[in-house]
């Protein structure tokens, strides 16, 4: 070792050589007191030990008293000080090794939940290969210009975020949203920076890179919920405050009343409420890490303490129960051919934006049409993919909110909606096709109902899939003690099949928008405490209305993760049990840590009085105290 | 102009100590807003690039007894 390395490893390692040296020279000035009359060079060398040890300490000391805060340093250097002065050299020594071990300590220990997330940042690649001037070029990733283009192998991580141009391949997407099963990935599909690419080359048109990534950009978000205090944090902050001058006050009372220095001085020791004010931000910060290695975005600790009080979960219905992929399951035609009524009602929807329309325009461009007779006329299929049918546009569309559309074609009037349409327009309902709506609805589909003319000549009944672990997720919430409900848009006898087959507690059926919100705050009104999970984006209202909104598959919008209390960067319903038992867990930890931050206080502020704790029992067991709690909190980490 | 930089301080050891590095801060020359954080040990600190001296800010950090890291 050469002078340079040794005064680098000294620097690296400062804390840990001043504590060992001082707890040496502690240990042989104790020794030498006790085993040997030398009482003289025992107490110079515990006046060394202090000094050692209470350098650095004293060195804040000056700074937190220049800079005009109370901190536990000033407190254990007027401590230590006072001790030498009283000739108590071994409680000098021994209070000054136990707060530096205790430091170090804590320091260490912190330093694992600080990296927390630096882990996830040092996934993404420093340097990509890109399609430079028509040849590849390693180049440094934070410089790849968005629209170029980067080539990912098989087995390399993504190195920016971008959209596939071509290749096809499976990547694990775990770093960004905690799912462990890969994605697959071809022409077009959106890919993240710091992504694995696990099977063949793709090349990605870059949409973002360096700081501008998706990655990059929910490390901050969890960093700033990470730094925002819970309302427990302030309180105590506030408290803390106080606290130590009022600490101070009682040692120098004590003092004056009773002249047993020991006694004050000893309360200055534990006159820090360190414990206290250290235990909550462990907890929430490490609950916020955890959950952010796992797809889950909190939005910070106040959400964290309110998500632990959760006694009640709403799930939107589509796209959060089911798939949000609706398809057509059936069509019945009544006194005409199912392909008839199938690409009648194409065209009347073909204009309107809903998910029910989208379903059955695609079902009718995939099946064989041969309807023509009056009905839809098949237009040139120039535009269309081989064996796809074209539609051809209404006359005219209009919408009817919640109810359906109603369009002209080739001089036909064509009404495509609900019962609630039906009866609006007294469009008489014969008992064959409400048998068949009813048999279809008790299947948990939505049937629409096809009109022409003012005559009903078939059905549609659209099916969107329930996600395979929709059951489980109830389950589970449901063992954890907690009512679960389905809102939905759906009539009565569909939300019962859906409910029914989820295994869910309770529904609410035929709701729009703004009454999801109003089912929200009477389960308020009833005093529970409502988490809601849709998408972030048609359900926002609903979601800032709950008391926690949880936002599904939030890992590309940014809307959804603005409206909501915690995001799932996945669209991985299984998440949701994780978050909110994770809340849980965190709401007893910060109350684990709080009451053992008062009980160690108590028990300590009695010992002194008592006389029973003096400066070095004092300081042990206030540092194993602040030890205890970053451990308690610690464990979040591997909840 | 104002300017923006950030360090990560790993080895704070209590949640005052955050509080004194974030006073020391403030009071560099040209410094107008700094952010400490005890629980991510992340410091960011806003300043006036016509004064301040960029090297300072680790140097104050490192004299109150704490190792800046680039972040």
């Amino acid at each position: 070792m050469n002078k340079q390395s040794i005064t680098q490893y000294y620097r690296k390692h400062r804390k840990a050589i001043v504590t060992a040296t001082s707890g040496l020279l502690y240990g042989g000035g104790w020794s030498l007191g006790y085993l040997t009359s030398f009482e003289m060079a025992s107490a110079a060398i515990l006046v060394l030990a202090t000094i050692v040890g209470g350098y650095d300490i004293a060195k804040t000391a000056y700074h937190e008293v220049t800079n005009r805060t109370l901190g536990i340093k000033t407190l254990v250097t007027l401590a230590a000080i006072g001790a030498i002065v009283i000739g108590e050299y071994w409680e000098a020594a021994a209070v000054v090794f136990l707060f530096s071990l205790g430091s170090y300590l804590e320091g260490r220990t912190m330093r694992k939940t600080r990296t927390a997330l630096q882990e996830l940042l040092e996934m993404t690649p420093d340097t990509a290969t890109v399609r430079r001037d028509g040849e590849l070029q390693e180049v440094p990733a934070r410089e790849v210009e968005e629209g170029e283009v980067v080539v990912v192998k098989p087995g390399e991580k993504i190195p920016v975020d971008g959209a596939v141009v071509d290749g096809e391949s499976a990547v694990n997407q775990a770093p960004v949203t905690g799912e462990s099963a890969p994605v697959h990935k071809a022409d077009g599909d959106e890919v993240y920076a710091g992504t694995v690419n696990q099977e063949g080359a793709l090349e990605i048109r870059t949409t973002g890179a360096g700081s501008d990534t998706t990655l990059e950009r929910i490390i901050r978000r969890v960093e700033e919920a990470q730094e925002t205090q819970s309302p427990t944090e302030s309180l105590i902050d506030r408290f803390a405050k106080y606290y130590t001058p009022a600490v101070i006050a009682l040692a120098i009372g004590a003092y004056a009343v009773t002249q047993n220095a020991i006694l004050s001085l000893t309360l200055l020791v534990i006159g820090c409420p360190g414990a206290l004010v250290i235990g909550p931000p462990v907890s929430i910060v490490s609950a916020i890490g955890n959950a952010a290695r796992s797809g889950v975005l909190m939005k910070g600790g106040e959400h964290l303490e309110r998500a632990g009080k959760i006694d009640l979960v709403a799930f939107d219905k589509t796209g959060t129960l089911t798939k949000g992929e609706t398809t057509v399951a059936d069509v019945e035609g009544f006194g005409v051919a199912g392909n008839e009524v199938l690409s009648l009602a194409a065209t009347a929807e073909k204009k309107s934006e809903h998910h029910l329309a989208d379903a059955i325009v695609d079902a009718a461009r995939e099946r064989p049409t041969a309807a023509t007779d009056g009905g839809a006329t098949v237009a040139q299929a120039d535009d269309t993919d081989a064996g796809r049918q074209s539609i051809p546009d209404p006359d005219d569309f209009d919408v009817v909110a919640g109810k359906g559309v109603i369009a002209h074609t080739d001089a036909h009037e064509v009404v495509v909606g609900n019962r609630a349409l039906l009866d609006d327009r007294d469009i008489d309902v014969p008992s064959q096709v409400a048998d068949y709506v009813r048999e279809r609805e008790k299947r948990g589909e939505t049937v629409v109902h096809v009109v022409r003319d003012g005559d009903i000549i078939g059905a549609i009944a659209l099916r969107d899939e329930l996600r395979e672990a929709a059951p489980g997720v109830v389950a589970a919430l449901q063992d954890a003690g907690i009512e679960t409900v389905m809102l939905t848009g759906d009539n009565e006898r569909t939300a019962a099949a859906v409910a029914e087959e989820v295994g869910i507690d309770e529904y609410r059926a035929e709701l729009l928008p703004e009454d999801k919100q109003s089912v929200i705050e009477a389960y308020q009104a009833d005093g529970h405490v409502v988490a809601m999970v849709g998408d972030g984006i048609n359900d926002a209202p609903s979601l800032a209305t709950a008391d926690v909104g949880i936002a599904m598959g939030a890992a590309g919008t940014d809307t959804a993760i603005e409206t909501a209390d915690m995001a799932l960067m996945a669209d991985d319903l299984e998440r949701i049990p994780y978050a909110v038992t994770l809340s849980k867990a965190t709401r007893w930890n910060v109350l684990e840590n709080v009451g053992l931050a008062v009980l160690t206080v108590t028990v300590l502020l009695a010992g002194v009085l008592t006389s029973y704790v003096t400066l070095a029992s004092g300081m042990l067991v206030h540092e194993a105290s602040v030890l205890a709690v970053i451990l308690n909190g610690m464990r979040l980490l591997r909840y | 102009m104002s300017d923006t930089t950030q360090f990560r301080v790993l080895d704070f050891d209590c949640p005052t100590c955050a509080s004194t590095v974030e006073r020391a801060l403030s009071n560099v020359d040209g410094v107008q807003h700094v952010e400490v954080h005890y629980a991510t040990g992340r410091v960011e600190i806003e300043y006036d690039d016509s004064v301040a001296d960029p090297d300072a800010f680790a140097q104050t950090i490192e004299s109150q007894g704490y190792t800046p890291q680039p972040a």
